[in-house]
C-alpha cells in the first residue's frame, strides 16, 4: 500500500505540484482574478478542474507570525466512504493505496460528496454529462513505475511518496527528532481509520484549515447500517439512476476513450 | 557564485539576505533543505516576510535600501566579539596592508572627492598601499599599525553600533542581536555560512558596495574558499551566468576582457592598459596572461585575417567613446533622439526598464526596433497600447520569432557557473528558428551588403563565420561550442606539447600571444577539448562525487574555470595546506603524491602551487598567495578600485524617507543624477516602495503570462501593504488601490497582510509597500507594471537601476488618467 506524506515545514509553496497536477491531468486553468483565498492561495478550493490545491496560512506562533502551507486533495482512505457510499461501484479502492474513479460508471448521484469526511470529491455541475472528479493519487503513472507528478515536482521533498508504513515511520521519525518544530500529530494516521495522504505540520491542523473533527473509524462503518436501514431507497434509486447511466451510456460508447 | 547549488548543503548557517531565494529560485530550497537536515540555521534578513521566510528558522526585516548599515553592524559585531578568523585574515586578505596616510573618511566622504565632475568622482590615488623599495605593498602582521587596513575597518565600523544599525534600518534588536550572534558564530574554523544574495542587493546606488559588505563580512569569519561558504550570487535568469561570461554588456568583451577605449590605438597600447602589474613575487597575478586571451579573442573573431602584421586585426574591434552604454544611458540618448534603431533579444523594456513610461515613450523615437520573441512582447506592441493612437507612432517594428530554450540545442550556464549542454526536446513552432540561426542570417546579409562596398568593411568582410549553417540557416552549435574553447590555428608545440593545426586547446594555460591559437573566451578554454561530441564536457553527465564527498560532482557537466567547482579554494587550508574544516574539506595538500613531491587533492585547486610554508616552517618561495585573480594575491577588505569608496559606506537611497543618520552625506556620492526634478519630497511621497519577483511569474512575464496555468495561480499584479496602514488609508483587502510616485501611477489590487510590518526609523513611523513587476498590458494576464513608478538612476560602479527602494503615496480607489 502506497501513500504520500506531506510535510508542512518543507513546503516552500512554490505551487509546482499545483502545475504538476493539471499537467499531467490535463486540466484547464481556471479565470480567477486577485487571490481566491489568502495570502496568494488560487483557485479559491478544490473543482472540477483543480485536484490539488496549495492552501496559504498566516499564523500566529508564540506570538511571531508563520506563513504555512497546506495541500488539500483526495486522502485516499484505507476504507473510503466515497466507495462505500457509491451505489454503482463507480469508485474503487485499489490495491496498491488510490481510490479511483470510473468515469463510465458513475450516474452522478453525488452520494460521495456527502460520504467524504474531508469535503473532497467535487462534482462537474456545468456538463450535460456530469461526473465526479478528484485525485486519483496518479495511479496511472504508478502503474508506469512513475511517482505522482505532485511529489515528482516537488523540489524540496514536502512531498515524498512510497509504502505507507514507511511513510508513517518517517513521519514519526520527523517528529521524534525534531519535538520543537513539529506539532507532534501525523494526520491521516487514524483519520477515519486512516488514509493514504499523511500530512505533518509545524502547527495544530486546525490552524491552517484542515478538518479535524474527523472520527478514526472509517466512514463505511457509518454509511452501512444507513444504507441497510433504508434498502428500498436505495435499490430504487439504483434502479432509477441506473437506467439513466445505461440511457447515457449509449452515446458514450461512441466516444474514444477517455485517457488521462 | 563563488560556490554552486548542492554546496548550499554544506553550511551551518544559510542567510538569505538580499534574494528572496527560496521563492524566485525554487531549487534552491532542496539544497537548503539539506542543509536544515544536518541541523543548519537558515536566516532570513528581508524588508518583507517572504516564502523564502516561511522556510526560515529566524526571520529580521530591515527597511529597504539600508543593508549596509545592517552588515555594517555585522562586521562591528564581529570585530568587537573577537569573532574573527584571525590567521585567515592575515594572510589571505590584505587586512596588514599599510595605507598610505593621504587617505582619510570625514563627514561621509573618502579622501579624494571631487564634487566638480559629472558623475562626482573620487581620486583614487589617496586609497593607495604604501609601497616598499621593491614595489610591493608593506605589511604589518601584527595587525596593529594604525593606517593598516584593520585598524581602518575597526575604526570605520566601530560607527556602526547595535543602536546606530537598528536607528537606520528599523530591525528590532532583539531580532537583530540574534543574527549577529548565529552569523558570526562561524568565525571558527569548522563552522561555515553561506550568503545568497541576487537583485535585492544589487538594485541600489550602492548595490556594489552591498555585496562588498558581505564580502567584508565573510573574509573577516574565514568563509570564502569554504565548502558551505562563499558569496554566492543568484542569477535571475537560467542562464545570465552564460550570457555575463559572454559579454553581453557593453564594456566588456568575452571572457570579462575590456573593450578598448578610444586612445588604445594599438593592441600593445591596450594590453598595456588591461594588464595590472604585480612586484610581490608571491602574487600569481592571474590576469598578467590577459594579452594571450586577448590574441586568442581576435582569432576566433578573425581567423586567418587576424595577423601579427595588422595587428592582430585590433583595430576591427570597435572602441568606446562618450558617455557609458548602460541601459538606462542608452534609454536616455533613446529619449533624447541619439538611438536610431535597437534589436530586443528576449528583453521587453516595456515593462522591465526602470520608469517605463519613459522608456516606451523612447521606443517612440527610434526609427526602427527589432524584437526577437517567443511571443509577441509588450516591447513589441508598445505602438498599439491602450490609450494609444498607432498611427501617430512613426517606429518600424520587426518581430522575429525565436526558438525557446528546449527547441535548440546549445550550453546553458548556471549560476554556479556549471556549463550545462542541453538537447533539442522539440521542434519549434512556425517560422520561430534559434537566436543563432538569427544572428548567423544577418551576419551573412550584413556580410552580402559590405562585400558590395561601404565605409571600413573589412571587421565585416573579415569575420570569421564558418559553422556549417546547414540548409534551414542553423549554425553547427558544436562548432561554436569548439571555437568557444579555443583551437591551435597551426602546429606547435606548447609546454613539451605538440599541436596540430585544428586541434582543440586543452586548457587556457595553453593559449598564446602568438597567434597560434583561438578562443572565443578564454574562461571556457577546457569545455571541449577534443574534436568528438564525446569530448564536450559540458554534455557529462557523471554521477559519482569526488574524494571529498563535498557534492562537487566534477564530472557532471563542466564549470569554469578548469572544472574549480569552489573558487578560491587554496584559502580553504592553513598555512600549512591543512583544511580549516577537516570534514567538509575541499582541497587538501598531500606530501606523498606525484612520486613524494606532494600534490592537492580534492577540488581542482585555485592553480597547483604548495602550501604557503614547508613543512619545518619556513615560508616556501615556489608558493603564490591563494586569491589569484587579484594582482596583491588576496583578497580586499579594502578595495583600491571601486568609485565609490574603499569600504562600504552607509548612504540612503536616492528617495529616502529620513536624512541619513550616519553622516551629513545623504546619497552615495559617486551616483549619477538623470532626473533631478523627480527626486521625491518625503513629505509628499512618505511611503517606501520596493519591487520584487514571485515563484509563479519569470522577469518581465513575456513567457509566464502566455502560461494559463501560471495566469491562473497569478492573474493579476498586486500591492502588498500592513494592516497598520491599510487602516490609515482606509483600504480593505481586495480594494483597488492606486500608487504614485513622481514617475507615474499604477493601480493594483490590495493584499493587506501582517507580513508587511512599518518601520520605525529614527523615532518616526516608515510604511513600506511592495508591488511585483512582472505584469504589462499585452498577454493572457495583463496589468500595470510596477516599473511605472521606478527611477531612471542606478548603481554608481554598475548603473544597475535602484528598482528596490523609492518612495511613493498611495490611495485607495482606481487610478483617474491613462499613464502608459
Amino acid at each position: 500500500m502506497k501513500a504520500l506524506l506531506i510535510d508542512t515545514i518543507r513546503c516552500t509553496g512554490c505551487r509546482s505540484c499545483q502545475v504538476a497536477c493539471k499537467e499531467w491531468n490535463e486540466l484547464p486553468a481556471e479565470e480567477t482574478s486577485f487571490f481566491g483565498g489568502p495570502g496568494y492561495q488560487n483557485p479559491k478550493d478544490l473543482s472540477k478542474n483543480t485536484w490539488n490545491l496549495i492552501t496559504f496560512n498566516e499564523v500566529k506562533l508564540n506570538g511571531r507570525l508563520k506563513w504555512i502551507f497546506g495541500k488539500k486533495q483526495c486522502m485516499h482512505c484505507l476504507e473510503p466512504g466515497c466507495v462505500s457510499a457509491c451505489p454503482v461501484g463507480a469508485l474503487e479502492k485499489t490495491a496498491d493505496g488510490p481510490v479511483i474513479y470510473h468515469k463510465n460508471i458513475c450516474i452522478g448521484c453525488r452520494y460521495c460528496m456527502l460520504a467524504c469526511p474531508f469535503q473532497i470529491p467535487r462534482f462537474d455541475f456545468d456538463s450535460p454529462n456530469p461526473y465526479i472528479t478528484k485525485c486519483r493519487l496518479c495511479h496511472d503513472r504508478q502503474e508506469m513505475g512513475e511517482i505522482p507528478a505532485c511529489a515528482k515536482a516537488c523540489p524540496t521533498g514536502a512531498i515524498t511518496f512510497g509504502e505507507r508504513e514507511d511513510m508513517v515511520r518517517e513521519a514519526q521519525r520527523r517528529i521524534a527528532e525534531n519535538p520543537d518544530k513539529y506539532h507532534h500529530k501525523v494526520y491521516g494516521l487514524e483519520e477515519a481509520g486512516g488514509t493514504c495522504v499523511l500530512h505533518i505540520s509545524s502547527v495544530p491542523f486546525e490552524e491552517i484549515g484542515y478538518i479535524t473533527d474527523i472520527p478514526n473509524e472509517p466512514v463505511c462503518a457509518n454509511v452501512k447500517p444507513a444504507m441497510k436501514a433504508i434498502p428500498a431507497v436505495m435499490l430504487g434509486a439504483a434502479l432509477i439512476l441506473g437506467a439513466s447511466y445505461k440511457f447515457r451510456n449509449r452515446t458514450r460508447d461512441e466516444e474514444p476513450a477517455a485517457h488521462g | 557564485m563563488t560556490n554552486h547549488w548542492i554546496d548550499l548543503r554544506n553550511a551551518d548557517v544559510v542567510m538569505i539576505c538580499g534574494s528572496n531565494a527560496v521563492e524566485n529560485h525554487p531549487l534552491a530550497a532542496r539544497w537548503i533543505q539539506k542543509a536544515r537536515e544536518k541541523g543548519a540555521v537558515v536566516l532570513s534578513c528581508d524588508p518583507r516576510y517572504t516564502r523564502t521566510t516561511a522556510f526560515s528558522d529566524h526571520y529580521c526585516k530591515l527597511r529597504s535600501g539600508t543593508d549596509i548599515a545592517f552588515v555594517g553592524g555585522m562586521i562591528n559585531y564581529a570585530l568587537q566579539h573577537g569573532r574573527v578568523n584571525k590567521e585567515y585574515v592575515r594572510h589571505y586578505t590584505n587586512a596588514t596592508f599599510i595605507i598610505n596616510s593621504e587617505f582619510d573618511f570625514e563627514d561621509g566622504l573618502f579622501a579624494g572627492f571631487n564634487p566638480d565632475t559629472d558623475p562626482p568622482s573620487y581620486d583614487k590615488s589617496k586609497w593607495k598601499y604604501e609601497l616598499d623599495g621593491d614595489g610591493v605593498p608593506k605589511r604589518d602582521m601584527t595587525l596593529e599599525h594604525p593606517r593598516c587596513v584593520f585598524q581602518l575597518m575597526k575604526k570605520h565600523y566601530a560607527r556602526y553600533d547595535v543602536d546606530m544599525a537598528c536607528n537606520i534600518t528599523g530591525s528590532p534588536k532583539k531580532d537583530y542581536l540574534k543574527v549577529c550572534d548565529i552569523y558570526t558564530s562561524t568565525w571558527k574554523p569548522d563552522r561555515v555560512a553561506t550568503w545568497m544574495y541576487a537583485m535585492g542587493t544589487t538594485q541600489h546606488t550602492h548595490g556594489t558596495q552591498n555585496i562588498r559588505s558581505y564580502v567584508l563580512l565573510q573574509l573577516l569569519l574565514g568563509n570564502i574558499g569554504m565548502a558551505g561558504g562563499g558569496i554566492n550570487a543568484l542569477r535571475g535568469e537560467s542562464n545570465v551566468q552564460g550570457s555575463t561570461d559572454m559579454a553581453l554588456l557593453f564594456h566588456i568583451l568575452p571572457g570579462y576582457l575590456k573593450t578598448p577605449k578610444v586612445g588604445q590605438e594599438t593592441l600593445a597600447a591596450h594590453n598595456e592598459a588591461s594588464t595590472p602589474k604585480a612586484n610581490d613575487p608571491l602574487s600569481a597575478n592571474w590576469w598578467q596572461n590577459y594579452p594571450k586571451y586577448m590574441v586568442s579573442l581576435l582569432k576566433a573573431f578573425w581567423g586567418d585575417h587576424a595577423t601579427e602584421e595588422n595587428d592582430y586585426a585590433f583595430n576591427y574591434l570597435g572602441k568606446i567613446s562618450g558617455p557609458p552604454r548602460t541601459h538606462i544611458a542608452m534609454f536616455e540618448s533613446m529619449y533624447e533622439g541619439d538611438v536610431k534603431g535597437l534589436f530586443c533579444f528576449g528583453q521587453n523594456p516595456a515593462v522591465g526598464g526602470p520608469n517605463c513610461r519613459k522608456e516606451i515613450a523612447a521606443l517612440e523615437k527610434l526609427d526602427w526596433l527589432v524584437a526577437v520573441d517567443i511571443f509577441e512582447s509588450d516591447t513589441s506592441v508598445f505602438w498599439k497600447r491602450p490609450g494609444v493612437n498607432p498611427s501617430n507612432i512613426q517606429t518600424e517594428v520587426f518581430l522575429l520569432p525565436a526558438a525557446a530554450s528546449m527547441e535548440k540545442e546549445g550550453s546553458v550556464v548556471n549560476s554556479g557557473r556549471w556549463a550545462q549542454w542541453r538537447y533539442k526536446a522539440a521542434e519549434p513552432p512556425g517560422e520561430a528558428i534559434s537566436d543563432a540561426a538569427i544572428i548567423t542570417k544577418m551576419v551573412q546579409a550584413v556580410k552580402a551588403a559590405y562585400e558590395a562596398g561601404g565605409q571600413f568593411p573589412d571587421p565585416i568582410v573579415h569575420l570569421d563565420w564558418n559553422y556549417n549553417v546547414d540548409e534551414h540557416g542553423e549554425p553547427d552549435i558544436h562548432m561554436v561550442a569548439k571555437e568557444v574553447n579555443g583551437q591551435f590555428t597551426r602546429d606547435c608545440e606548447v609546454k613539451g606539447k605538440q599541436f596540430k593545426k585544428g586541434d582543440q586547446v586543452p586548457s587556457f594555460a595553453y593559449l598564446q600571444t602568438d597567434g597560434s591559437t583561438n578562443s572565443g573566451n578564454w574562461l571556457y578554454c577546457n569545455a571541449y577539448t577534443g574534436p568528438n561530441k564525446e569530448d564536450n564536457k559540458m554534455a557529462r553527465r557523471g554521477k559519482e562525487d569526488a574524494v571529498n564527498q563535498i557534492g562537487l560532482y566534477p564530472n557532471w557537466s563542466w564549470c569554469w574555470p578548469v572544472n574549480r567547482r569552489i573558487i578560491y579554494n587554496r584559502a580553504s587550508v592553513d598555512l600549512h595546506g591543512k583544511p580549516w574544516d577537516s570534514k567538509r574539506w575541499v582541497i587538501r595538500w598531500n606530501p606523498a603524491l606525484k612520486d613524494g613531491a606532494g600534490g592537492w587533492e580534492g577540488d581542482v585547486p585555485d592553480g597547483g602551487w604548495p602550501p604557503m610554508l614547508k613543512p619545518d616552517g619556513t615560508e616556501n618561495e615556489k608558493t603564490k598567495r591563494p586569491f589569484i585573480m587579484r594582482t596583491e594575491g588576496v583578497a580586499c577588505l579594502f578595495s583600491t578600485s571601486l568609485k565609490d569608496g574603499p569600504f562600504p559606506e552607509h548612504y540612503e537611497p536616492l528617495e529616502s524617507p529620513i536624512r541619513n543618520l550616519m553622516s551629513v552625506q545623504h546619497n552615495n556620492p559617486a551616483i549619477k543624477i538623470w532626473e533631478p526634478d523627480l527626486i521625491a519630497d518625503p513629505d509628499e511621497y512618505p511611503v517606501v516602495c520596493t519591487t520584487y519577483r514571485v515563484s509563479e511569474h519569470w522577469q518581465a512575464g513575456n513567457m509566464t503570462r502566455n502560461v494559463p496555468w501560471l495566469v491562473e495561480l497569478m492573474p493579476n499584479v498586486f500591492v502588498e501593504m500592513s494592516p497598520v496602514l491599510a487602516r490609515e488609508k482606509g483600504i480593505t483587502h481586495g480594494d483597488w488601490v492606486h500608487v504614485v510616485t513622481t514617475r507615474g501611477t499604477l493601480e493594483a489590487q490590495a493584499i493587506v497582510t501582517e507580513r508587511f510590518e512599518p518601520f520605525v526609523i529614527g523615532g518616526k513611523t516608515v510604511h513600506q509597500i511592495g508591488v511585483p513587476w512582472h505584469w504589462g498590458f499585452n498577454g493572457l494576464a495583463t496589468g500595470d507594471s510596477a516599473n511605472l513608478l521606478t527611477p531612471h538612476v542606478g548603481d554608481a560602479n554598475t548603473m544597475i537601476p535602484e528598482f528596490k527602494a523609492f518612495l511613493c503615496r498611495i490611495e485607495k480607489g482606481r487610478r483617474q488618467e491613462m499613464h502608459v
